[in-house]
């Protein structure tokens, strides 16, 4: 690890305010104020250097992304990387761990949230998690359709409910709380779903709404550095933007000046508008709105035309995508716990609903504001995490967006997107890649350059201020960074990956008292087919705990 | 036109994708193309003698080829003739043009072919005129003649084009979607799960229970709702 000055780059740090010309001094994998004599200089003159990038939601890791490895055979026909000083890697979207870590130091990001873990399965996803090099790793449990958390909600025992998901996140080292589609997924074990928010989950009797509440009321009295991370109800169903409102709207009655109070996750596909497939239209413009006027933020989940793998916790949406594309579907009940689906799809930009997600995508971009909204494809079920170089561009060109337009189906009677000049600066790219997910994660040793972050840090061969109309410079540009440093260390040079490192994986640590949910743990273990000692992971390759 | 000859009786596997395009290439850039031999990175002129003889968008492969892989991988047009056996992946996504194997194929001939012909004079292998692993759909076009037998799997997933085989194995035309299968000998069983298409069969052969005879033919799998067709040559 060696010290090290990024000299004459023009810094662009909106966390401390940075827009200017600047030095960067790198020691022991930190940003430092200065240095008398780096080992290094990197010259970085007429180029811009940024933090690393962090990516709040991609199923990176766990029993769907290798249940759908398993799957797609055919997937795994496109080699990446060579084995010569990496390991190898292949995949078209559906990559190799290996190649994960690769393609997101080669794009400039060093942070990813694998999001969707169930408990059960994190001695699984944290073995897949140690497997991707470079970046730095969370995870996320999931606890919107788990029995445990329907009792407690439908007792109103807040207190317990706190300490039992301080004492799931200390078993499975996970990060924060995810929810998906709460109840609906408990409700499809009893061959349904839920409608709304107050419909009701037919073994317990609580609704979605309860759920959601009374997680977010644990969640803040544990204050944990995250907020509830949620995927809706009825995701993917024209008509569901109604509900995700109404999801936003029980935010009203919490309040936190640090941080969000609730990540509304791939929003996009909970933006539609209309009552079938056939009038289906963008909603995006109100989900905005509402994002706007609450403390809550979202990721865009923008679909990327082209091969995707769809796998979600939300098994009666896979089912229901399953009756469409009539591919492959694969089904799975996480005992007390969860469950999943996985469809392949591929979004044809003949195909109107298809190319309507897409423009949904970027109007979610375009209309939140910038520091509420995260880059994002919900990897791998809206496409490859590799474009988000591509999104970028997308939302800082309206050329580019026109010119995409061309080759797709027409949606101007569906969406607004067409009419929209909005156009983002490079500055505000870097919020949505950077700043944001940082400060949504909780997470202040990332997302910036100021003294004591870490030293992830990006060069792009960009001017501060380019040129929208010169998109294809951009997308180059943003595609290939000419260095990116991990905790210090070079990682790539000119879009080739140099080095191979390990990242950390973070976790959140709180104080419970087990005994106060003793009987609890001793009653639904009953119906485990694992025993409550051996439940969770004894230990990860570099762990990093925040108390 | 081109003459490749084996230059040593190969203990491993050799991964060339050749196709035609060889022939109106410098010799130069002929002998430098990259084939592996096992894991090692070779040469085409370490492993093969090269000779050039007259014009035309022709290979000639003489000698024992049965350990060559991926021969006119995706190829477009022109002709490739085998005189003896040829190894796996023979003809693999080929698009258009001719291959013509004097000897026998191994398995995977003509897999996921958009079209051309192929014609193997001897026996072939399993998986003729399949998809590969995982992939929804397998042949969309072009013509495979196998003169001799086939093993087990023959044109599955199949949308469109036309196979030819002697006797065959189990599973012809699986999941098939389009196109026509014709076995002239015995097979074991036909069109599991058929959505379209058409398997003609010369002697005895296997039925699903999930057929239903109608005018001398059988129409299903109605297990999937399909519309294909088994008939008696």
């Amino acid at each position: 690890m060696v010290s090290l000055e990024v000299r004459n780059g023009f810094v662009i740090d909106p966390m401390n305010g940075v827009f200017e010309v600047k030095d960067v001094f790198v020691k022991n994998g930190r940003i430092v104020e200065s240095l008398d004599k780096p080992e290094m200089v990197v010259n970085a003159k007429g180029k811009v250097v940024v933090a690393g990038g962090i990516d709040v939601h991609a199923h990176v890791a766990g029993g769907k992304i290798n249940m759908g490895r398993k799957m797609r055979p055919e997937e795994m026909r496109y080699p990446r990387f060579k084995s010569d000083n990496l390991r190898s890697g292949v995949g078209r979207v559906l990559l190799t761990s290996p190649a994960i870590g690769y393609e997101y130091a080669r794009m400039g990001y060093t942070t990813v949230v694998e999001p969707a873990m169930p408990a059960l399965y994190s001695i699984h996803t944290h073995e897949e998690l140690d497997s991707i090099p470079i970046v730095d790793k969370m995870a996320l449990p999931l606890f919107g359709n788990w029995h445990f958390v329907f009792k407690f909600v439908k007792n109103d025992e807040i207190e317990k409910l706190s300490n039992f998901i301080a004492w799931v996140l200390a078993k499975t080292k996970g990060f924060g709380v995810k929810v998906v589609n709460p109840c609906g997924v408990e409700a499809w074990m009893f061959h349904g779903n839920v409608y709304s928010l107050n419909d009701t989950d037919p073994l317990f009797g609580v609704s979605p709404k309860e759920v959601i509440t009374g997680l977010i009321s644990a969640i803040e009295r544990l204050k944990l550095p995250h907020s509830l991370h949620i995927h809706c109800n009825l995701l993917g169903i024209p008509g569901n933007y109604e509900v995700t409102l109404e999801t936003i709207k029980l935010t009203r009655r919490f309040e936190n000046s640090e941080r969000q109070v609730m990540h509304v996750t791939h929003v996009q596909f909970n933006s539609y508008a209309g009552e079938s497939w056939k009038d289906m239209s963008s909603g995006a413009e109100f989900v905005a709105k509402e994002v706007n006027r609450n403390n809550v933020t979202v990721d865009m989940g923008q679909v990327i035309l082209g091969h995707a793998t769809t796998m979600t916790a939300d098994s009666p949406f896979q089912y229901e995508l399953f009756k469409i594309f009539k591919t492959k579907w694969s089904n799975l009940d996480v005992e007390l716990e969860t469950g999943s689906g996985i469809v392949p799809v591929y979004y044809s930009p003949k195909v109107r609903v298809h190319s309507l997600m897409w423009a949904i995508g970027l109007e979610i971009g375009l209309l939140v504001d910038v520091d509420k909204v995260v880059i994002s494809t919900d990897y791998p079920n809206g496409g490859p995490f590799y474009s988000y170089p591509y999104i970028a561009t997308l939302l800082m060109s309206e050329k580019f967006r026109e010119e995409e337009m061309k080759k797709i189906a027409n949606v101007e009677r569906y969406s607004i997107l067409p009419s929209l000049s909005e156009e983002r600066t490079l500055e505000d790219v870097v919020k949505m890649t950077r700043v944001n997910p940082a400060r949504i994660l909780g997470l202040n040793d990332r997302g910036h350059l100021g003294e004591n972050a870490k030293a992830d840090l990006v060069i792009y061969d960009l001017p501060p201020e380019p040129n929208p109309r010169d998109y294809e410079s951009i997308l180059k540009a943003l595609s290939n960074p000419s260095l990116v440093l991990k905790d210090g260390e070079i990682v790539v040079k000119e879009g080739r990956v140099v080095k191979h490192t390990w990242g950390e994986t973070i976790w959140v640590k709180r104080d419970y008292d087990e005994e106060l949910i003793g009987d609890e743990l001793e009653d639904f273990f009953n119906y485990y087919t694992v025993q409550r000692e051996n439940y969770g992971v004894p230990h990860v390759r570099r762990e990093v705990v925040l108390c | 036109m081109l003459i490749l000859r084996p230059k040593l009786s190969f203990e491993v596997h050799v991964e060339a994708e050749i196709t035609p395009d060889l022939a109106e290439m410098d010799l130069k850039d002929v002998l430098n193309f990259e084939v592996y031999y096992g894991k090692l990175v070779k040469r085409l002129g370490d492993l093969f003698d090269v000779e050039t003889v007259g014009e035309g968008k022709r290979l000639i492969l003489e000698g024992d080829f049965s350990r060559v892989k991926w021969i006119g991988k995706g190829m477009k047009d022109g002709e490739i003739v085998v005189r003896g056996d040829v190894g796996q992946h023979c003809g693999a996504y080929m698009e258009g043009g001719k291959i013509i194997v004097e000897g026998n194929a191994d398995d995977w001939l003509g897999t996921e072919m958009r079209g051309g012909e192929i014609v193997v004079k001897g026996n072939a292998g399993n998986r003729i005129g399949c998809n590969f692993w995982g992939e929804m759909e397998g042949v969309k076009g072009g013509k495979i003649i196998v003169e001799g037998d086939v093993g087990s799997y023959v044109g599955e997933k199949m949308v469109d084009g036309y196979i030819e085989v002697g006797n065959a194995g189990d599973f012809i035309g699986t999941e098939m979607k389009g196109g026509v299968i014709v076995v002239r000998g015995n097979c074991g069983y036909v069109g599991w799960d058929m959505k379209g298409g058409e398997i003609r069969v010369g002697g005895r052969f296997d039925l699903p229970p999930s057929f239903v005879e109608e005018n001398g033919v059988w129409r299903g799998d109605v297990n999937v709702g399909g519309k294909g067709v088994i008939r008696k040559l």
